[in-house]
């Protein structure tokens, strides 16, 4: 027989890479790269110390809970985009009702915050999923009206957060040596991980964002499925916008403003699709940190705030691109 | 709207000024001292070169305006052998300013220049820049309860009561102390636009009892300058002179002025402008712009960090001059103002 047969393989190489589904580990071989180049460039100027990188920590704990959400409404075929004003109204709230109620400052503060978010949550998802109105409009509304509520709760103000107790779960508190923010992100990733794969209820988000018009046919309640995403990201928010508000010991209108695109990034890096059926809580968690590593290192790198922004630019570029060609093929 | 006057929001509660408008003064009641007056001596930059000192610049914002006190600032810790580490923008965002702090401090700088994006939530993003020793010199702001010689080496800021009164002054002497005048105010609660425009009224009403204010105009939206001027110039069609409170708003008034073949009106605004700058130096309606000087303002901020790094005495409050640039001293000005040249347009213009 020739050697030329069909049926041999190319190199035992190939054919590994092949066994492999590469998509899925993008985000792992960018976060590890990116991170040994950042080891070795900044060796002199403390990016490998353990403080600077459980800063990378703290610092992406509240996108990485947004993050998760995020997962689940993609996953679910829908998008938010309101979750950054969310946090923001979420961090007011808290702060707000903690200044009116000293006495009772803790519990008031959480039941105001995450109240806000799945206020929030509720309506996106009743909107969109019983008025079936298109969740990218409906969020770009709310995005806006929300900001809004925001700015106008304290007239622009911001309010300081005081209460110790409050402060040290959500900011700079610690449980055994680890900092509260660490824990809040393990427990949100774990917990957001195991609903996802786990349970019933994370293979019908899939099977929703997968095809929500054959998820409905096999007995999937598609709109209580897509209800429930929106009450997710809008709880999470919520919660992403407690521990904005401990860790500033301050809430302000402008917290999480600037966190859509970066979350949307590192979701989209970790491996979710963003038309549905296919995501990753692990995987936005690794993009979360990636997003964070890269601005840290950026930094320290010594660049100009322009250099930063374009090379920022330009590996999120890659990265999405690297992640979604695989996706695609 | 340019840089300083975003910072306004921010200010409200750090920096007061005296009842009487007499000067600028500090957030606890402090006097200003010149910025002119903190300076590194030839002593200081000796004790301080080949120590392998680090800065980091932790702005709240890109602008041109943080350009130029940035430009001040890298200039004067060259002159001492001081590197700059990191540079950072927290894109008016508090949240990002805190991690933005935590970062840098990675690098151990021994001097950091800020802008604190508000009292309220910066107190607590600071802390840990303090508690690593590093020297903080802040630009117009104060975190909450802050104390001064412990907490950070100096605030440094722009003199915004000679701001608006410069302005007074040289739309007085353009009208010859005669005549009736229109006053665009920024109708906000920004510290800085209040404290200039509040500034520019009080010398017009103190120091030039020939000059009447017969017209006054708040403006939010600079977009809208161009109405307001009108329906202003329609009441008060024979107005000697119009204050604007910034720069980018006169460009509307200008368009009004303009649109009437009104050549006679004068028109003072602060900052420095292209479009504004260069009908200034053909002749036209304005006759004056105030600026800062902001590239002295990050001299001084860096002087300041590093005279406190040497353990020397550093005043609390330290203000830059402000600026009265006209048609005669516009390169000048644009070079004293912001260290560069002025545009190409405004320079052949001349």
């Amino acid at each position: 027989m020739s050697a030329s047969s069909p049926a041999a393989p190319a190199s035992p190489v190939r054919a590994l890479l092949a066994r492999i589904n590469l998509q899925q580990y993008v985000v792992y071989v960018g976060f590890l790269a990116i991170f040994l180049f950042f080891a070795v460039v900044l060796r002199d100027s403390g990016f490998l110390t353990q403080r600077n990188l459980v800063n990378i920590v703290l610092q992406t704990a509240p996108a990485t809970i947004m993050a998760i959400g995020l997962v689940f409404v993609l996953s679910a075929g829908d998008i938010d985009l309101s979750f950054g004003s969310t946090v923001a109204v979420s961090a007011l709230c808290a702060a707000m009702a903690m200044a009116a109620m000293p006495a009772a400052a803790f519990p008031v503060g959480i039941l105001a915050g995450l109240g806000a978010g799945l206020l929030v949550g509720a309506i996106n998802g009743v909107l969109i999923a019983w008025l079936r109105l298109p969740s990218f409009l409906v969020t770009l509304a709310t995005m806006g009206l929300v900001a809004g509520i925001g700015r106008s709760l304290t007239q622009l103000r911001s309010i300081p957060v005081t209460d110790p107790l409050f402060t040290g779960i959500f900011g700079s508190g610690s449980l055994f040596g680890v900092p509260s923010l660490v824990i809040w992100t393990v427990v949100a990733v774990a917990i957001g991980h195991v609903i996802y794969r786990q349970t019933r209820f994370g293979a019908h988000v899939l099977a929703t964002g997968d095809n929500a018009r054959a998820a409905q046919v096999t007995g999937i309640k598609v709109s209580r499925i897509r209800l429930w995403v929106f009450m997710i990201s809008g709880g999470l928010a919520g919660l992403a916008g407690l521990l904005y508000a401990g860790r500033l010991q301050a809430a302000k209108y402008t917290l999480g403003e600037t966190d859509l695109m970066t979350v949307i990034a590192a979701v989209i890096v970790g491996g979710t699709l963003l038309n549905g059926g296919k995501g990753s809580v692990i995987g936005a968690l690794v993009g979360s940190l990636l997003m964070g590593m890269l601005n840290n290192g950026l930094i320290l790198m010594g660049l100009s705030v322009s250099d930063q922004m374009i090379v920022r630019g330009l590996i999120i570029l890659v990265a999405v691109a690297v992640s979604l060609r695989e996706k695609t093929r | 709207m340019k840089t300083t006057t975003m910072l306004a929001a921010l200010l409200a509660s750090t920096l007061i000024a005296s009842p009487a408008w007499a000067q600028t003064i500090g957030p606890n009641g402090e006097t200003a001292t010149p910025s002119s007056e903190v300076v590194l001596t030839d002593a200081d930059i000796a004790a301080l070169q080949g120590k392998g000192y680090k800065a980091a610049l932790l702005w709240h914002t890109s602008s041109d305006f943080i350009n130029a006190v940035a430009a001040g600032a890298n200039d004067e810790f060259a002159r001492a052998g001081v590197d700059v580490v990191v540079t950072t923008d927290a894109g008016f965002d508090a949240a990002k300013q805190r991690s933005d702090i935590e970062t840098a401090l990675a690098a151990s700088p021994n001097v950091i220049l800020s802008l604190p994006l508000d009292p309220v939530t910066s107190a607590e993003a600071f802390r840990g820049a303090i508690d690593a020793g590093a020297e903080l010199v802040f630009l117009s702001n104060l975190p909450a309860g802050y104390v001064h010689g412990t907490d950070y080496a100096a605030i440094v800021t722009d003199d915004l009561f000679q701001m608006g009164k410069q302005a007074a002054d040289v739309l007085a002497a353009s009208i010859g102390g005669e005549g009736t005048v229109g006053w665009i105010f920024h109708d906000a609660d920004y510290y800085v636009t209040n404290q200039r425009d509040n500034a520019f009224k009080a010398t017009i009403e103190a120091d030039y009892p020939g000059i009447e204010i017969v017209a006054e105009q708040g403006i939010s939206d600079p977009a809208r300058a161009e109405e307001l001027a009108n329906a202003m110039l329609l009441q008060n069609p024979d107005l000697d002179g119009i204050y604007v409170t910034w720069a980018e708003p006169a460009d509307g008034v200008l368009a009004a002025l303009r649109s009437a073949g009104n050549t006679t009106t004068k028109i003072v605004t602060l900052d420095l402008s292209e479009p504004v700058a260069l009908d200034m130096v053909k002749g036209g309606n304005v006759v004056g712009l105030v600026a800062d000087e902001a590239y002295e303002l990050g001299r001084a901020m860096a002087a300041a960090g590093l005279k406190g790094l040497l353990g020397e005495e550093v005043p609390a409050f330290v203000v830059a001059p402000a600026l009265t640039v006209t048609a005669d001293n516009v390169a000048e000005g644009w070079q004293q103002s912001l260290h560069r040249d002025a545009p190409a347009s405004v320079l052949s213009a001349k």
